[in-house]
């Protein structure tokens, strides 16, 4: 019974891991914490599998409990953050500098969103996987209002870390 | 917003540069934890090995000297020499638990390895704070029934003792109350060590539980 229990977790979180590493992307900064928090999210999935009833489907209930990991438990040990703001802040005196190549671009976008809290990360990144509003709102456990709404504040607090 | 359009496009072309990680690694990852728990459990009892050997060279001669004096030393090495072989077969066994924990293969012996940690752990307590309070009792006995040499073994040591049986009553009264502290000293360090780990364990294990029922 435990044996196929393992095998069916296992062989499922292989074929999804990407969803995990992409939310280790988002979160940490270097290999190091990538797989700390990748190895801290397969442990919380395992816990969580026997109450896993198939009535959601494994990837979306992976990115609810591998988002409540990241932003619950990994906060607790701050692995993350400090040195973000420096790399930013360097790369918009070059980002004056030169023309505003999509390369900048995409990298002062992308250090925008780690500056945000845990919350509005996980957000952004039900955003950026192309998830709707409704299917947002049920991983985080909000309503869709508020899920719109959330989503419209942080597109205003991203402006405002791109354009002081 | 236009640059989180961008941002967007971008994060599903890079979804090719994550590592993969394979079937068996992601199997190892389950059990990582309790596998760090034994580990750390052979490591502190290695630590504590040393922490004795070491109080050993530090303590002061005259000691070993009143020791000596009193025809103590025989049994004095010889108790050592037991206690520290008796020691070393306890790390070997948490060496066995942690190389055991490490390779096990399913859920139910798993369970296993981490009920006979636990269980090697208590002996292991139970069997040090036992052995230090017998020690203690065994010396203090040869003290007691050789009152006279020791009186003069430390009259030799630290100068002249001049209310000797006075002296000698305070003596076991303070030996009795340091031993009795030391003791309670001893058992709270390995409910601190031993008791947070095992409590982490122990918590594997009933997670494992309940995944087996």
């Amino acid at each position: 019974m435990s044996k196929e229990l393992e095998h069916s977790f296992v062989s499922q979180l292989e074929e999804n891991q990407n969803i995990v590493h992409k939310i280790c992307r988002l979160y940490t900064n270097d290999a190091d914490s990538h797989n700390d928090l990748f190895q801290e999210i397969t442990i919380q999935l395992w816990k969580a599998f026997p109450k896993f009833r198939g009535d959601s489907k494994f990837s979306t209930w992976m990115y609810r409990v591998g988002l409540n990991t990241a932003i619950t438990l990994y906060r607790k040990s701050k692995r993350s953050v400090d040195t973000q703001n420096f790399d930013a802040v360097g790369f918009k005196i070059t980002a004056d500098e030169y023309d505003d190549t999509v390369e900048v671009q995409l990298k002062l976008m992308y250090d925008a969103v780690k500056q945000l809290n845990d919350i509005d990360k996980a957000l952004v990144f039900l955003y950026l996987e192309d998830k709707n509003y409704s299917e947002i709102a049920e991983t985080l456990g909000i309503t869709e209002v508020n899920a719109r709404v959330k989503m419209n504040r942080i597109k205003e607090k991203l402006r405002t870390i791109l354009n002081p | 917003m236009d640059q989180l359009e961008l941002l967007k496009q971008n994060w599903k072309q890079r979804e090719q540069e994550h590592p993969k990680l394979s079937y068996a690694q992601i199997y190892n990852m389950l059990f990582k934890r309790s596998t760090s728990i034994v580990k750390w459990i052979f490591i502190i009892s290695i630590l504590e090995l040393i922490f004795w050997v070491g109080l050993y060279f530090v303590s002061p001669k005259s000691t070993f000297e009143i020791i000596e004096k009193l025809g103590l030393m025989p049994f004095m090495v010889g108790f050592n020499i037991v206690h520290y072989l008796i020691v070393l077969v306890f790390i070997y066994f948490f060496y066995k638990n942690y190389t055991s924990i490490k390779v096990t293969d399913s859920t139910r012996s798993l369970m296993d390895n981490i009920l006979k940690t636990r269980r090697t752990v208590k002996y292991f307590v139970v069997y040090n704070v036992v052995a230090f309070a017998l020690t203690l009792i065994i010396i203090n006995f040869f003290y007691y029934t050789k009152s006279d040499i020791l009186l003069e073994a430390m009259a030799e040591t630290y100068g002249t003792i001049p209310d000797g049986p006075e002296f000698l009553t305070y003596f076991f009264i303070a030996q009795i109350v340091v031993g009795i502290i030391l003791i309670l000293l001893l058992l709270l360090f390995y409910r601190i060590v031993y008791g947070i780990l095992l409590k982490k364990l122990y918590n594997n294990y009933r997670e494992l539980k309940k995944i087996e029922v």
